[in-house]
């Protein structure tokens, strides 16, 4: 089985995000960057299917951004994946951008099956999987909680508003993973070491248009503070009153 | 200031982490260093007992009042100063540990103290000295402690600085604000060659600021100090090796340990050097199993490490680990690797869980924590490890065995469901300790005295010494007003 995993290197979910001084961009400065969540998830069950398809089964990790993209496929490949490709951009691409350019290179290949996470965390567009699966004509779920494949058909549980949905694909299909898809390994001593020797694939990104531009970035408004209304039984009845009349909670 | 006295707003500062509860009349909460002095002017000419209050995180019931009033330093909690061209910071006590190595971080610099509880105020960590994982390479508290302020008993203000007031051999003069002075006869006694934070400092040609570091709130009240910064390291690595023996993670740990001590006396980078050297055994590993359903099946123990690498040697570092491992046939496959920060603050939140755990069950069953703190010489904590662990099979004793093991600093759990067990765990835990002492080993390394380890005290150092150690507190503290029942029982105050 070939599988292909799209994988994005975003800023970890703990930094504290600076908007930069453009009002476009966020300030890089002391920001540690991570595999997106999501994708964590993709590679994960890559790896399980690779484990259960056995033979030649071969898991492939394409990025696209600048070479700093290179720190998370190499966690990709310490996990246990086989190769990694960078498509490499160090200009900003937007979804369509990067669905265009993923979308090139694995056509090239045959995979039977793309796993991407369901979106990124660093701009949460979550449209890339279903842009992918359109350029590339394959089958597509997201938001995928289980996955069962069935001869040449996947049964995936998609999460949807108030409940799941079961859905058949054939393949060749693009999955987009949803956290409790399964429970991401953390890499080997060994995988670590011989991730570090494989190299990485550099190929120029396909050219793509941006289809949409940022205006303005700006953070959300602070938290206001908490209001003391007394400290004993007393300050219930308002507590209630503001509860029901201005929180409109109750 | 706020004074607070109805019994719903004082529940909190009544009880720590330990579970040890206690009762007051009310708790003083001073924004500055003049309230503080004239609370402590006040209850010292009432000869009302004070009993200063951090976060509440402590194990030893430190913090937990016995009567008289609360002082707690909550609202004294800026960040004065971090100086990065000098690599220092000046912080109020209240300060929470992990917000402070959040922010010296963003200067590239790191607050090495680090117990395993984040959330501790810095005032607390220094009056009990406290140390954590990362001791192993860094060394505790008392390292990184340059400068302190401390209101005395008396409302009083002490400054001292590191390097300016010296004991001669054994005697330590001090000079207040007010040019008060104070001679002081320093207890002639061995510490234990171990990490320790059992009664005072006391040394030949001894600091000053060594005795207030770890005095357990008895002495005075820290409301300033500047802390020793260093830079932050490059890169760590961060790993948790799951072995299928217990005698082979013991050994693992102990021969890294050996080799991190060479590294340091070489002078190498190119070896091994851990920082952090933990150790979980197979109850503890159960204990979390449902937290992390990714622990292997059927492993005796785990071991986590970190080491700082840089570019240069981080391939020859890994290369070394990965011999050791399989030398003493860790499951390398299995082994859980930290590839970014993210993930080593995972691998944290590992080891942090347990001691969560433990706590969250003294809760469940209401009962107080009998756990061990003992660190014993390098050389004896094999012995010392397999004695404690026998004591507890043969009494058919429910318990967690973990801790910081390339320290010989042993955490064994005792975990009583009522209050019957809880005796009869007492019992085994003092031939725990006593084991400890006769190892030439500490009854507590890192948690301090407190309340609840007095007696472990008493039977460390003996009645002399400790008769000696409460002649400077009655020096200082002439009302006895200050951290009544920390480490000193009352019968050697008197």
């Amino acid at each position: 089985m070939n599988i292909a995993v799209c994988v994005s290197h975003v800023p970890d979910t703990a930094t504290k995000i600076k908007i930069g001084d453009d009002n476009k961009t966020i300030n890089k400065a002391g920001v540690t960057y991570i595999i997106n969540p999501y994708d964590e998830f993709a590679v994960e069950e890559a790896l399980t299917w690779k484990e259960k398809a056995g033979g030649d089964s071969k898991i492939t990790i394409l990025s696209v951004g600048g070479d700093s993209n290179k720190e998370t496929i190499r966690k990709a490949l310490a996990m246990g994946a086989d190769d990694g490709i960078l498509l490499k951009d160090d200009n900003p691409r937007d979804s369509m951008g990067i669905a265009k350019a993923l979308s090139k290179e694995i056509k090239s290949h045959k995979f039977d099956v793309v796993f991407c996470g369901k979106q990124s965390v660093d701009y949460d567009a979550g449209a890339v999987p279903q842009m992918l699966a359109e350029f590339l004509d394959y089958s597509c779920a997201t938001v995928v909680v289980a996955l069962k494949m069935d001869g040449n058909k996947i049964i995936a549980e998609r999460e949807v508003e108030g409940g799941r949905e079961v859905v058949e694909l054939e393949l060749p299909a693009v999955i987009g993973a949803q956290k409790g898809l399964n429970e991401p390994r953390y890499a080997s001593l060994k995988g670590i070491m011989s991730a570090k020797k494989k190299t990485i694939e550099e190929k120029p990104a396909a050219q793509a248009e941006n289809l949409s531009e940022i205006i303005k970035m700006y953070s959300p408004p602070a938290k206001q503070s908490g209001r003391i209304l007394g400290t004993d039984a007393s300050a219930v009845p308002e507590l209630v009153r503001l509860l029901r009349e201005e929180a409109k909670v109750i | 200031m706020i004074i607070k006295s109805s019994t719903d707003e004082i529940q909190n500062y009544l009880v720590d982490a330990s579970n040890f509860r206690g009762y007051c009349d009310a708790i003083y909460i001073p924004s500055g260093t003049m309230e503080v002095m004239n609370i402590l002017k006040e209850a010292n000419n009432k000869k009302q007992k004070v009993t200063v209050a951090g976060n509440g995180t402590g194990l030893t019931g430190g913090r937990v009042p016995q009567g008289g009033i609360v002082l707690s330093t909550e609202k004294m909690k800026n960040i004065i100063e971090i100086n990065s061209e000098h690599k220092f910071a000046v912080v109020e006590p209240a300060v929470i540990l992990k917000d402070f190595q959040d922010k010296v971080r963003e200067y590239n610099l790191l607050y090495p103290p680090d117990p395993t509880e984040g959330n501790c105020f810095i005032g607390g960590t220094i009056a009990t000295n406290a140390s954590g994982e990362k001791t192993f390479k860094y060394g505790s508290t008392r390292v990184y402690v340059n400068k302190l302020e401390i209101v005395l008993a008396d409302g009083d203000l002490l400054k001292l600085e590191r390097g300016r007031s010296i004991s001669e051999e054994y005697k330590l003069n001090l000079k207040t604000e007010s040019g008060k002075e104070y001679r002081i006869e320093i207890p002639v006694i061995d510490m234990p060659l171990t990490k320790n934070a059992a009664g005072y400092y006391c040394k030949k040609n001894m600091d000053a600021i060594d005795l207030f570091v770890g005095s357990e709130g008895t002495l005075g009240v820290i409301i300033k100090a500047e802390l020793k910064l260093v830079p932050y390291p490059e890169k760590i690595i961060s790993c948790i090796i799951f072995f299928n023996n217990e005698k082979d993670g013991l050994n693992f740990v102990f021969d890294a340990r050996d080799k991190s001590y060479r590294t340091r006396n070489k002078k190498s980078t190119a070896n091994i050097d851990a920082l952090a050297l933990e150790f979980l055994d197979e109850n503890s590993l159960n204990f979390i199993k449902e937290d992390y359903p990714q622990i292997p099946a059927n492993v005796k123990a785990a071991v986590w490490f970190e080491q700082e690498v840089n570019s240069s040697n981080e391939e020859i570092l890994l290369e070394q680990w990965m011999q050791l491992i399989n030398l003493h046939n860790g499951d390398e496959e299995s082994a859980w690797f930290a590839a970014n920060e993210k993930e080593k603050k995972n691998l944290e939140e590992f080891r942090y869980k347990i001691a969560l755990k433990v706590t969250d069950y003294l809760a469940q069953y209401n009962v107080n924590k009998l756990g061990t703190d003992m660190a014993v010489p390098n050389e004896r904590f094999n012995e010392f490890y397999y004695f404690c662990t026998e004591e507890m099979k043969k009494n058919k004793f429910n318990y967690v065995a973990y801790g910081h093991f390339g320290n010989s600093h042993l955490h064994l759990n005792l975990l009583p469901r009522n209050e019957s067990e809880y005796e009869k765990g007492k019992i085994i835990y003092k031939g725990i300790y006593t084991k400890a002492i006769e190892l030439g080993g500490t009854v507590s390394a890192e948690h301090g005295i407190g309340k609840i380890k007095t007696d472990y005290l008493l039977e460390m150092y003996g009645e002399k010494v400790l008769r000696e150690m409460a002649k400077i507190k009655k020096q200082l503290d002439p009302n006895l007003i200050l951290g009544y029942g920390n480490i000193f029982k009352e019968s050697f105050l008197k």
